[in-house]
């Protein structure tokens, strides 16, 4: 037991830390809306708190995507269709039935998104590598045929319009200030969830059988089991972006939940760090803000081509080159870039602090 | 690692191909008895349509067979050589009026060398790369192709001059464009030229063996590094140009690739993974299913009941229908 | 065949594996008691991962059947062969990427805990009280392996030898009633060995059965009180080491291997 408090770098004092960085995190992003109406709109050309609320609803799929990818190392092209699944379920029935809350289409496109997710999950997860992308690719592209194609149910290409803004208990959430304060504390809490996941015996398992499913399985871990538990799971939180996205955006088509949508999603992972809580969030916000500022460039530097404000149509230039990039030299992602910046920083700062009073020490000598 | 077995006879593997064929022979079978009981030329008409169809993935499916085969690296940029294959043909022969085989000379020449440029300047580096590096990699140079032929040729479909003539004829009772013989010519002729090269040539003999066991070929003298190159530099020749002799029939557009690739894939799944025979037999069959089902189902899900057949094959045989099973470890 | 069939802890009954037409294990049967140390030695080639493969779930066998405490385990699913008390290490050491050595041996723990997801993602009491035994008990399997000063750092930075022990660690803490080692001294240095040595003595000391694969004949000859010789995935000898070593098909099929599997 002494061991357990003795040591340095402890698995304590570690968890702590991580909480505390959680809790500072979560109140930097919380307070964005708060200081970004200082900023006027036609300065920046761009409107931080409606980016940073789709950023949010981005982050609750990629919270659970970096868990299935990441931590468990099972690949997936195709969870646009679970965004999808969310999106579609708050559309088609708030609009059909006058009465029925928003918010509960959000949690019945969760438990949608459950049930497929667990009669798919378990057999498709038999599969490895190339084929279990391929499947996970195949089954995105079902998926997408289904809303596009399924008219009576979903509208097809014309899409759902005029989807009746979040309520809960008769509170509308109609601005994107007030969407603001639902979709972040959600995505926070999806990610607290997630990390406390990590650090458990169901996380361990989960890095267990990425590393080898065999050593994992003579360890006793239920291989399958964990790994449809991990999927449904990432199938869930993206679902439930994918129904807050539908009261954001008020209006849905199949184009939202395109194969390209699952590669925002692995890009945003990729980018944010494979295997980091805080790569999903950092990740989400990053990719999101991204095309804004690039279509804004020219409004703050006037040597900028006027091209650029289109630039969204060529968004996807951008995904394919950070994919390529970020693989290559930067693996780890942006969040581990700056863990090591953070942790270098202190260690420079405390560098310095024992300079000074070496100094004052010599000083009084 | 194992040891002649003594004494017993055992089933060897022989029979699980066999199995297999036998599989694929009943399918065959209820495709027949399928397009027989449309109307007959329906039915033909069909399979004719199918065919040219499987050629190209037949194609585009060896490429990835042969990259899948040498370094077990799975593609997902394959799809986009044939649609950059089709676009500069367009550019070549209906812009610039460069004769056509010129330009389908120059137009595989250009995507080769982009194939192989890719592999020397990013695969190769990579050295040992897990398998989701890969596949976000080659998604990554996917959708930067894709996003770069939209930049420069914008989104109109594109129509190729068909090689000879547009006057499609009959065969009992089924038309066929003239295209689509160029097109089982072609896939004939790659298939021929494939065929000698891995039997024939030292490099290709190398291939092989590199596919079986990478320290084996090393002793004859084929490092794994130009393997790997050789096998990119064919992958991006055959999808540049499937793309350039379907555009005719199928036209061609910035997106192409997506679906090009994906049923490419699977088909070489299908036909199991890395053996290139069965490849082709996948491509081929894939087609002709697709066409029946597009014929049967509603247009719009085609694509979906071909990824449903492919999800059920890859659960129920995953090393595909004439694959061999890999031994754990 | 085997008298007193009331202390056998594990059948191994007629187990054949075939690959293709290549039999990798042919008809193999034999017996291991509680509390003994058995030792299975053979030639390269001779099929002694595979039977273990085969035994601990991972493989099916073509035929056969194999029982552990009276069950007959074939079917089942590693994990659940783990959690009935029977565990193996691997030839080719498999520790667990990107975990400390503390966690890569509660991995081990897994099938001995039970919190699940919720209880660990909410952080649930249960969880919080479980996840300190499992933390304690590995310590204390980690101190008994004089690994504790490393506890955590990565798995895979430790030496090679010591993730040897890190293995068999794991593979102790899902508290077996019989390990199965594959090879455990290979890579070892002579003072390893020793070290091994003293150490798979104080297992069997804490009642807990071994079945040792091992090509390193020292080994094996010291510990075991049975050796059971495989080539060809088939028995070809058994009995205490010094009948199995003055065995002449013994002799020959290890002085044949020599020439005879030099390329495997």
């Amino acid at each position: 037991m002494k061991s357990f408090f003795e040591r340095k770098k402890s698995d304590i004092g570690k968890t702590e830390n991580t909480y505390k960085t959680f809790a500072f995190g979560s109140l930097l992003i919380l307070s964005v809306p708060l200081w970004a109406r200082l900023i006027p709109g036609n300065v920046i050309h761009m409107d931080i708190v409606n980016v940073m609320v789709l950023s949010g609803i981005y982050s609750c799929a990629v919270i659970g995507l970096n868990m299935l990818i990441g931590y468990a190392g099972q690949i997936s092209l195709g969870h646009a269709v679970f965004f999808g699944i969310g999106a579609y379920s708050v559309a088609i029935l708030s609009t059909r039935y006058s009465w029925f809350p928003t918010w509960l289409g959000v949690i019945i496109g969760a438990i949608v998104s459950f049930a497929i997710s667990w009669v798919v999950g378990r057999p498709v997860l038999k599969l490895k590598g190339h084929y279990l992308a391929m499947a996970t690719l195949g089954l995105g592209e079902i998926g997408f045929i289904f809303f596009r194609e399924a008219t009576g149910i979903t509208k097809g290409t014309v899409g759902i319009t005029a989807i009746p803004s979040l309520s809960i208990f008769g509170i509308e959430f109609d601005s994107n200030f007030k969407l603001f304060y639902v979709v972040w504390p959600i995505a926070l809490l999806l990610m607290l969830f997630s990390m406390n996941l990590i650090r458990s015996r169901f996380g361990r398992a989960l890095r267990a059988l990425h590393s080898s499913e065999i050593a994992a399985e003579v360890a006793g871990v239920n291989t399958s089991k964990y790994k449809t538990i991990v999927f449904v799971m990432s199938a869930v939180f993206t679902a439930i972006g994918g129904g807050l996205f539908a009261v954001f955006q008020r209006y849905v088509n199949p184009e939202s939940f395109h194969f390209s949508v699952s590669i925002l999603f692995l890009t945003m992972v990729v980018v944010g760090g494979l295997g980091n809580v805080w790569g999903a969030i950092i990740g989400s916000i990053i990719m999101t803000f991204l095309p804004s500022i690039i279509s804004a460039l020219p409004y703050w530097f006037p040597f900028m081509p006027k091209s650029l404000t289109n630039f969204g149509n060529y968004t996807l230039v951008l995904y394919g080159l950070l994919l390529i990039v970020f693989m290559i030299f930067m693996p780890k992602g942006i969040a581990y870039a700056l863990e090591v910046g953070y942790s270098s920083a202190l260690r420079g700062m405390k560098r310095i602090r024992d300079r000074i009073s070496a100094l004052k020490y010599e000083k009084r000598k | 690692m194992l040891s002649l077995e003594k004494g017993v006879r055992l089933p060897v593997r022989l029979s699980e191909r066999r199995y297999a064929l036998s599989i694929f022979g009943a399918c065959a079978f209820l495709l027949i008895i399928i397009t027989l009981a449309a109307k007959k030329s329906t039915g033909f008409q069909w399979i004719l349509s199918g065919l040219t169809v499987g050629s190209i993935y037949a194609l585009i499916a060896m490429g990835f067979s042969v990259i899948f085969s040498s370094t077990r690296v799975i593609n997902f940029a394959q799809g986009e050589f044939s649609m950059l294959g089709g676009m500069l043909m367009y550019t070549f022969n209906n812009y610039a009026g460069i004769p056509a085989p010129y330009s389908f000379i120059l137009s595989v020449l250009i995507v080769t060398i982009i194939g192989a440029s890719f592999e020397r300047l990013i695969i190769h580096p990579l050295k040992k790369p897990g398998v989701i590096t890969v596949v976000l990699i080659t998604i990554g140079l996917s959708i930067f192709f894709r996003a770069v032929a939209k930049w420069i040729w914008g989104t109109d479909t594109l129509a190729i001059r068909p090689f000879s003539g547009e006057k499609p004829f009959r065969i009992f009772g089924a038309s066929l464009v003239p295209q689509s013989l160029w097109i089982f010519g072609f896939t004939l002729f790659a298939v021929i030229l494939m065929f000698i090269f891995f039997n024939r040539s030292l490099v290709g003999k190398g291939m092989r063996a590199a596919a079986e066991n990478p320290e084996a070929a090393s002793l004859i003298g084929v490092s794994p590094s130009t393997t790997s190159l050789v096998a990119w530099t064919i992958a991006a020749a055959l999808g540049a140009s499937a793309g350039i002799i379907i555009a005719p029939i199928k036209f061609v557009s910035f997106d192409v690739g997506v679906m090009l690739g994906l049923k490419g894939f699977a088909s070489a799944i299908l036909g199991g993974l890395g053996y290139a025979p069965g490849a082709v037999l996948g491509g081929l069959s894939l087609g002709v299913v697709e066409t029946i089902i597009a014929g049967v189902f509603p247009s719009g899900y085609k694509d979906a009941v071909a990824f449903l057949v492919l999800i059920v094959v890859l659960l129920l045989r995953p090393q595909g229908i004439l694959g061999r099973q890999e031994r754990l470890e | 065949m085997d008298a007193g069939e009331n202390n056998v802890l594990l059948k191994v009954d007629h187990v054949s594996k075939l690959f293709g037409g290549l039999a990798a294990v042919n008809d193999v049967s034999f017996v291991v008691r509680s509390g003994e140390i058995k030792g299975l030695i053979g030639p390269n080639g001779a099929g002694k991962t595979t039977l273990f493969d085969v035994i601990t779930g991972i493989q099916p066998p073509t035929a056969g059947r194999v029982f552990f405490k009276g069950k007959n385990v074939v079917g089942m699913r590693p994990d659940e062969i783990t959690s009935l008390g029977m565990v193996r290490t691997f030839q080719t050491i498999k520790i667990f990427e990107g975990m400390s050595v503390i966690e890569n041996v509660m991995v081990g723990r897994h099938s001995r805990t039970r919190s699940g997801f919720f209880s660990s993602g909410f952080l649930l009491p249960r969880f919080r009280k479980e996840e300190a035994e499992t933390f304690e008990y590995s310590m204390g399997i980690l101190e008994m392996f004089g690994l504790q000063t490393r506890a955590f750092d990565l798995g895979t930075s430790l030496p090679y030898g010591q993730q040897r022990l890190l293995e068999l660690a794991r593979a102790l803490a899902s508290e077996p009633e019989m390990l199965l080692l594959d090879e455990p001294a290979a890579g070892l240095n002579p003072y390893e060995t020793h070290e091994l040595t003293q150490l798979l003595e104080k297992i069997k000391d804490a009642g807990i059965t071994l079945l040792v694969v091992e090509h390193n004949m020292g080994v094996v000859m010291n510990i075991s009180d049975e050796v059971i010789v495989l080539d060809y995935g088939e028995i070809i000898a058994k009995g205490t080491p010094e009948e199995v070593q003055n065995d002449p098909r013994v002799i020959e099929a290890y002085l044949g291997s020599g020439i005879g599997n030099a390329q495997s």
